[in-house]
């Protein structure tokens, strides 16, 4: 292996090919998802987002909330999810594809967000936990959020919402 | 024991009679060399205090609590890139640099080239930073600085990277080893995954969950091709040049390079494992990081083979470059292990979203790579600034500060993760039972993470004070 050449092609290559073989692929079967009905006729899902969802978001991601909260609900018979109450079922692609950042994130300190929606207190109760955790809970206190801040975040976990039928995941009546 | 650990003598060197003299390939390289090693130094401190603080808020949520600056989310993002942009990449281009030079014979002289690449590098970064303390945060680890300082990351990279295969390309020696494949694959490939990565997951983002996929092969890709190829690099120079003999089996090498290289990113969606990406894209995750174990075998049939005969790892511990470098290589082979078992279906499904994979992580970056590194610096300075360690005290308390901090940081993340992953594997055990059995392991975490700030505190003051008290080496009288 003295050739400069040969060194180079071959890791363009393996890097070439990784790249082609995964990401392009993937991109090609998922590129295309939009919103769907999960029957014909049927409202499109995923929702858009509402406006203040949206500064929330930006909100979220200033905070680094992501750290520490997962927003995807795995199948069963990997990991527990459904049974915790995390999702009524498993996250597929297509709950993404308006999302402009996919913030699927990789550790649980505290718990997944994807349907946090759907089970999420009032505003107020939220609000106020954020400012002010329970105690025991190991969650930090944001009492530096304005009321704005705080009412765009809250708004935004009550945006997450994957408890509606798509074509990929139908909901058991 | 040798010269080195000599008792009452600082590593290094030893004292030669008359001004220190360094060899040509040696003085085009210096400084470009102290540019980056300095501020490699220099971010390891930052790196280490954000570190603390952010495992301090782990078990105690409250600490700071009153500032945004210091969330949670803010300071381990800090963190982590002040120690992989800051100190891993600026140590790395440093020790590559040297390793180019001296492998090829390399005469080199447009330093002010790497320097200018270096300072465009370091004030990016600042940049950088001080935007994620602020707020201006992405959801993407290691791609979270802010878009705008991606491309200036990259033209700094190939202004300070891309000479070691500029060197390998123009070396007179026509001299071949395992360490130049390995700095030539990891500085060729590097910017052209990074490249990729931002533009799939910042500048013009795929749809949906292509996007963390895009991020998992990123992030694999610099944490086995970037950190994981320079380190083997500088051990695959450092243990036969230290122990004076050949590397054993040194015809399997080849193979550990290409399957190093071809395995490493068709691992990446083995991190992903669960997530709503169809299910052969996660197989081939999962058989490719199974396969990974190949490169790993064959790195340690060269490593253990060569350290293993005529009191080799008797010597390793007396070296002080040895020493921290035959530790490297032991969490090399571990993390390889770790990896390839751990990322099966089974166990990934236990294990996924709790501190386990940051411990294997910790393996790597740290315990490999950092500490070949470390061990790097002990070897080189001295011989481009022609001064010995100040301290061997300072030495001593770096390793085992090092070691410790590395120990118990790993074990703690390793079994807080697995006792997690299988609290939240049980729905009957609520998420409070789970935090609250997750604290000690935590506050381990903190006692690590206040180990390696010692040491890496005792490390720089060493550093900083012989490359204060260097003389101007002259390239008189020493040819190579």
């Amino acid at each position: 292996m003295k050739n400069l050449n040969l060194i180079l092609a071959g890791v363009f290559g393996c890097v070439a090919s990784v790249w082609v073989g995964l990401l392009v692929t993937a991109q090609v079967q998922l590129g295309s998802l939009g919103r769907a009905p999960a029957e014909e006729g049927g409202p499109l899902f995923p929702a858009r987002e509402p406006g203040l969802a949206i500064q929330g978001r930006a909100v979220y991601l200033d905070l680094g909330c992501v750290a520490c909260h997962t927003q995807q609900v795995r199948p069963a018979g990997q990991g527990s999810d459904i049974a915790r109450g995390y999702g009524v079922r498993a996250s597929v692609a297509r709950d993404y594809v308006l999302q402009p950042q996919v913030l699927l994130g990789q550790r649980r300190v505290g718990p997944d967000l994807a349907n946090f929606g759907a089970r999420a207190k009032s505003d107020a109760e939220l609000a106020a936990f954020l400012a002010a955790p329970a105690a025991g809970t190991n969650h930090p206190p944001y009492a530096f959020l304005t009321a704005e801040r705080s009412a765009a975040l809250v708004a935004y976990l009550k945006s997450l919402r994957q408890d509606y039928s798509s074509p990929e995941a139908k909901l058991k009546q | 024991m040798s010269q080195e650990n000599r008792p009452g003598r600082p590593p290094g060197r030893p004292p030669e009679s008359g001004a220190a003299r360094l060899s040509r390939t040696e003085a085009g390289l210096r400084g470009p060399f102290l540019c980056f090693f300095t501020s490699a130094v220099l971010w390891l401190v930052v790196a280490s205090v954000l570190a603390l603080v952010a495992a301090v808020k782990l078990h105690r949520p409250g600490f700071l609590g009153d500032c945004e600056l210091t969330t949670y989310g803010r300071v381990v993002a800090a963190a982590r890139d002040t120690f992989v942009y800051g100190w891993g990449f600026n140590a790395l281009f440093a020790v590559n640099f040297w390793l180019m030079a001296q492998l090829g014979r390399f005469e080199f002289r447009n330093g002010w080239l790497a320097s200018l690449g270096g300072a465009t590098w370091n004030l990016a970064l600042t940049y950088g930073v001080i935007q994620i303390l602020r707020g201006q945060l992405g959801g993407f680890s290691l791609l979270d600085l802010p878009r705008e300082v991606g491309p200036v990351l990259l033209v700094a990279f190939l202004l300070s990277a891309l000479w070691a295969v500029v060197t390998y390309a123009r070396r007179p020696s026509g001299q071949n080893f395992v360490s130049q494949w390995y700095v030539v694959g990891a500085t060729f490939a590097l910017p052209l995954v990074y490249l990729l990565a931002q533009l799939m997951v910042l500048w013009f983002p795929t749809v949906g969950t292509v996007q963390a996929l895009a991020h998992a092969w990123f992030v694999q890709n610099l944490l086995f091709l970037w950190f994981g190829a320079s380190a083997l690099a500088a051990a695959y120079y450092f243990v036969p040049k230290i122990l004076g003999r050949p590397l054993g089996h040194y015809y399997l090498a080849p193979v550990g390079f290409w399957t190093l290289f071809l395995f490493s990113g068709l691992a990446a969606p083995a991190a992903l494992l669960g997530a709503p990406l169809p299910i052969w894209i996660q197989s081939v995750g999962v058989v490719a990081s199974v396969l990974s174990i190949v490169p790993i075998v064959v790195t340690g049939i060269n490593f253990y083979a060569t350290l293993s005969v005529d009191a080799g790892w008797a010597r390793a511990w007396n070296s002080t470059t040895l020493r921290f470098v035959a530790v490297g290589v032991v969490s090399f082979t571990l993390f390889g292990v770790l990896n390839a078992v751990f990322s099966t279906r089974d166990l990934s499904a236990v294990l996924a979203f709790t501190s386990f994979a940051e411990g294997q992580r910790q393996l790597l970056v740290y315990g490999a790579s950092s500490m070949i590194l470390f061990g790097a610096s002990y070897f080189i300075l001295p011989r481009l600034t022609g001064s010995l360690w100040p301290s061997a005290k300072l030495v001593h308390l770096h390793f085992w500060t090092a070691f410790l901090g590395l120990l118990v940081g790993v074990a703690a993340a390793l079994i807080g993760g697995w006792q997690a992953g299988h609290q939240l594997a049980d729905p009957a055990v609520s998420a409070a039972q789970v935090a609250a059995h997750a604290a000690p392991w935590a506050l381990a975490g903190s006692l690590a993470a206040l180990l390696l700030l010692v040491g890496h505190v005792a490390f720089a003051i060493n550093a900083f004070g012989m490359i204060l008290a260097s003389t101007t080496p002259t390239s008189e009288g020493r040819h190579d």
